[in-house]
This record gives structure tokens, sequence and C-alpha cells, in this order.
């Protein structure tokens, strides 16, 4: 299966669809044009990240997938504006982060391997303080940060030096901190790596609600698991090179088996499983195993009649799956 | 901007304060190292060192050299420790831009610190017996030694960005501001009289001895350009900043340490 980037509705507009493609336009948060970034010079000279073009809109959460080293941080950190691309561009919120610091106002991030917060200082102080320094008034920026801190079940803590939190709660401070300029772009960078499962249940549970609230949100995570709950889009990139973007839903689709399990009761009859077994089917005691198309699958279904069918599933794959394959047939196909 | 002003002193005085002891210790271990420079160099040098001519000029060349320390390390300690807990990042990410933020960061710390050292200097001056005068003149030259002092700081930070590690620099720099301070330049005759203008903080350290331990009146003239010397190396110091910030995105470098 050859997977490409797909060509975003912002770069090459459908002109059949003229209105659908302004208003998804309209509703483009982040684009990214061809960012490439080398570090190093002559023999020591590599590139990070090579020609990633993203596209996320509003409402929508883009996990960002790849091996170690495979570029996704220096990503991140490019659209943030921290680390400036050798080619390529950004646009946030239809402003260039790397041209004019505005367009910060419109990026949140919690970045990997950062405390981000200041530990000496309560979650208030430091939503006041973050709040200001992404130019929210002083007045608004504690009356939000409050209003965050109760959204977020931090109310209690509010008076407590971060250092004192635990990880998990440190972990909402941040992203509380990072949503209090009321950004439309979130980069989150690893959002639940080291949280307890309750404490990672309750970000995940976050970060879909600041999704619905129509902000775009761009996350990177070792946890396949988390990246299949969250997304809405998959990019998987690889030594640099975006290898896949498409919908998380397709995604799984393709890369989903034809094979369907079916749970029966009850003995079958010898002529029975004579026409079962004709149609392709594997009997194991009480379970039938079929690989053909959905269609053919109905036939099989009749001739299980009348026997009662307890369930049917379809083999599918999971996002560590796909995500495992791609990277390896890619690594075969280099060598 | 007044905004960003009022965060970053709440912020400072918070981190300071918070932790009572911590406190408490800073400002006695200061004290306490004032007080042992200042009896050690009356011992070594006698009533004849040459730091000034008075033991009131000592005081002042001590308190500007303490003070100065301060700002000068100040951005570049600031970057390092932020860069090592992880804060540094989210302060680039501010809409200020960071040259801004930094500037709030340093006139924050540089009250905090101001209040510090008027009360060592009132130690200091019960401890030695010197009277220093500090007339509302004063303000002016030591704005222009601030700004100069701020110059470097932002020299400082601007490497801190770029070669990361900048203790070395700034341990060698200690003994060189000593020098740029207590000495009294102002008194050299010759071609240095005029050089001396060209000195980072130099022209301003002369005024403010004038003023405080010698009890002559502000040289306007001088002062114009011990301001013109403050300016320039804020200047200088804001444009290798700057320099130094673009030179650390392009290499990815902003959060290494």
């Amino acid at each position: 299966m050859q997977l490409v980037n797909r060509p975003t509705t912002y770069d090459h507009p459908d002109p059949g669809k003229d209105s659908t493609a302004t208003a998804a336009e309209k509703d483009i948060v982040l684009t990214t044009r061809g960012l490439s970034k080398a570090y190093g010079r002559g023999k020591k000279r590599f590139e990070a990240v090579r020609d990633v073009s993203l596209t996320l809109h509003r409402g929508e959460v883009l996990a960002f997938l790849g091996p170690n080293g495979a570029g996704k941080t220096t990503t991140i950190k490019m659209i943030a504006g921290l680390v400036r691309p050798d080619r390529g561009q950004v646009i946030v919120a239809g402003a260039d982060p790397h041209r004019r610091t505005r367009a910060l106002r419109n990026i949140g991030a919690v970045l990997e391997g950062n405390r981000n917060l200041y530990w000496r200082l309560t979650p208030e102080e430091n939503l006041e303080y973050f709040g200001v320094l992404r130019q929210v008034p002083r007045k608004q920026a504690h009356r939000r940060g409050l209003e965050l801190l109760a959204r977020f079940g931090l109310e209690d803590k509010r008076d407590t030096p971060v250092q004192k939190l635990s990880r998990g709660m440190q972990q909402k401070v941040a992203i509380a901190v990072a949503l209090i300029h009321n950004p439309q772009l979130l980069l989150l960078d690893e959002p639940t790596l080291g949280l307890d499962v309750e404490a990672g249940e309750t970000v995940k549970a976050l970060v879909r609600q600041i999704a619905q609230e129509g902000r775009a949100i761009l996350l990177t995570t070792h946890q396949l698991d988390v990246a299949e709950e969250l997304s809405d889009q998959v990019a998987i990139i690889r030594r640099g090179r975006i290898i896949a973007e498409q919908s998380t839903e397709s995604l799984l689709q393709e890369f989903s088996g034809s094979t369907y399990k079916i749970e029966i009761q009850g003995p079958l009859p010898e002529e029975q499983r004579r026409r079962i077994t004709q149609l392709g089917a594997v009997i194991e005691g009480a379970q039938v195993t079929y690989s053909g198309t959905p269609e053919s699958l109905y036939a099989l279904l009749a001739a299980l009649q009348p026997l009662p069918i307890l369930s049917v599933q379809r083999d599918r794959a999971d996002l560590t799956q796909v995500f495992l394959k791609l990277v390896q047939d890619r690594q075969d196909s280099t060598l | 901007m007044i905004d960003l002003l009022q965060v970053e002193l709440k912020r400072t005085w918070i981190q300071f304060i918070r932790y009572p002891l911590e406190f408490v210790a800073g400002l006695i271990i200061t004290t306490s190292v004032f007080y042992g420079l200042f009896i050690s160099a009356k011992y070594m040098a006698g009533p004849s060192f040459a730091f000034g001519d008075r033991l009131d000029a000592v005081v002042v060349g001590y308190v500007l050299w303490s003070l100065n320390l301060y700002i000068i390390n100040d951005v570049a300690i600031e970057l390092q420790s932020e860069a090592q807990t992880g804060t540094l990042e989210q302060v680039f990410l501010s809409p200020w831009g960071s040259t801004r933020v930094f500037f709030a960061r340093a006139i924050a710390s540089l009250a905090l610190r101001f209040a510090l050292i008027s009360a060592i200097v009132l130690i200091l001056m019960t401890i030695s017996g010197s009277r220093l005068s500090f007339p509302v003149t004063l303000l002016l030259p030591f704005l222009s030694l601030v700004m100069a002092g701020y110059g470097f700081a932002f020299l400082m930070g601007a490497c801190a960005l770029v070669f990361k590690r900048v203790q070395q620099i700034l341990g060698i720099f200690q003994f060189l501001l000593l020098f740029l301070l207590a000495a009294p330049f102002e008194e050299s005759t010759g071609l240095m009289q005029q050089l001396r203008f060209l000195l980072p903080m130099i022209p301003s350290s002369g005024l403010l001895r004038d003023l405080m331990a010698r009890d002559l009146g502000l040289d306007w003239l001088t002062f114009g350009l011990a301001l013109l010397n403050g300016v320039a190396y804020l200047a200088l110091g804001l444009w290798v900043f700057r320099w130094a910030e673009k030179m650390a995105k392009k290499r990815g470098s902003l959060s290494g340490y």
C-alpha cells in the first residue's frame, strides 16, 4: 500500500467545491508547508525534518506519531516558533510565528521534558503570570485562571505551590496555563507521559473537551492507544518525513483485515458444517472464522441458520499495528 | 507592559520569599560576604588603599560592584536556570518577545536587589562609620550606570543562549567589574581622562563617587557622556541578545543546557 501526504484544501482548493473549500479554509488553524530543518554541518549534518506539510482544522485532534528521533519535537517547536525552519512556512490562525510574535497569541503549548510551570508559584499565580506573559490583561488573566482551575477540578489546590502537587495535577495545571490566553492551537508533547492510569484518563478527557470547544490540538505521544482514542487525524513521521497522514478511522480501516469471527451457540449438524466449509470458512468449536468480502458474509450467515449467533466481529487493526507496519515497511524498503 | 512589570515583580518577590529560611540565609550571606570583603580590603591595603581617596569612596565602589555584579549575572543565570528547570521555552512563547520579557524581569529583580542593597549600605555605613550623602541627583548617574550594567547583562545572556555554560566567563567578569567600578578612573590624567568615557560604566561610577563620597555637585557634561555611555552599552547588549536568540532558534538549542 502506498500512502502519500494528503494534499490540503488550503494548498489545492477544489474548484468544484468553492463554498465548501472556503468554509474549510476558514476553519484551518494550522498549516505548515514544506517544513525542513537540518542540524550540524558537513559530515555531521543530518536532516531532522524534511518537507513536512500538515493542516489542522478547528476542533480537530491530530496525533503526530513517530519513533524516537523521527522529528516530532523539532516539528512542534518549529510550529511554536522556537526552532527556525531552514525552509518552509508555518501559519497559525493566519500569521507566521517566525515573522510576527502576534501569532504566538494563538499558540498554547505543553512541551515534553519541561516543567512548563514555576514550581515555587501556586497554580493561581502561575496562571496569572503566564496569562500576562501571553498578553492577557492582568485582571482578566486572574479571572480566567480561576475559571480554568474550577473547570479542571483544581480549586482546592489553587494556593499550593506547584512542586507539592502530584504529577497528574501538575500536568493539568500546565494544560490550564497553555489555555489561559484562549489560543486556537494547542500543542501537546507527550501529554500523558509518566501519569498514572487515573490521571491519564483525566488528561484524555480534558483533551477531548478542549477539542470540542473548537480548538485544534496537535499531540505527540508514544502511547498509541491514547492517540487512537483521541485523534481525528494521524500523521506518522519517520526519519523526518511524513509517511502517512489521514483520518484515524480511515487509516485503521485500511489496515483492518477482511477476516470475520462469528461465535455461534450449539453444535453444527454435519450437513451444515460441510456447506459452511464449502463457503471458505473455518470452524473451530463454537467459532467460525471467515475471510471474504462483506457481501459474501451474508451467504455464510444464511448458511448458519437457524443456529443462534452470539457475535460477529471483524478483525480490526489498532494503531499500534498500523504504526509498526508502516514504520517497518519503510525500514525494509530503505534497506 | 505595566501588567508585565507588575507580574514580574510579583513573581520575583514570591520566588524570593516563599521559603523564608532561604530568604533570611540569603540576606545574611550577602551581608556577611559584603562585610568580609570590606574588612579584608581595609586590612590588606591599609588606609592608603587605591580604590578611592577615602573610605567612603571604597564603600561606594563595593556597593556598585555588588549591585552591578548582580545585574550582570541576572539575565544569564536566569536563562540558564530556566533552561534547566524547563520554563525557558514557555518564556520564549510570549508574544511580548523575549527581549521585553527579560527587560521587565531585569527591572523587577533590580527593584528587589536595590531594596536589599540599600539595607546593606546602611549596615555598612554603620560598621565603617562612613557617612555617605544621598542627593536626588544621585539617581541620574545611577540610571546611566544601571543601563550600561544591563547592556552587559544582555551580552552575558546572549553568551548563555549561544554557548550555554557561562559560569567561567561570569567568574572572570567579577574581577574585571571590580576593577572597572572600584578604580577611580575619574582621577586619572592624560589620555585616560578621555578614554574612560568609552569604557563601560566608568563615567557613571566616577560621578556617583563624586556625589556620594566627595560631596561634589553633578557635572552635567560628564553626566551627558555617562548617559551616552549607558545607552550605547544597553543598545549593544540588546542587539547582541536578539542576534543570539536568532542563532539559538536556528540551531534549535534554545532549551538545551
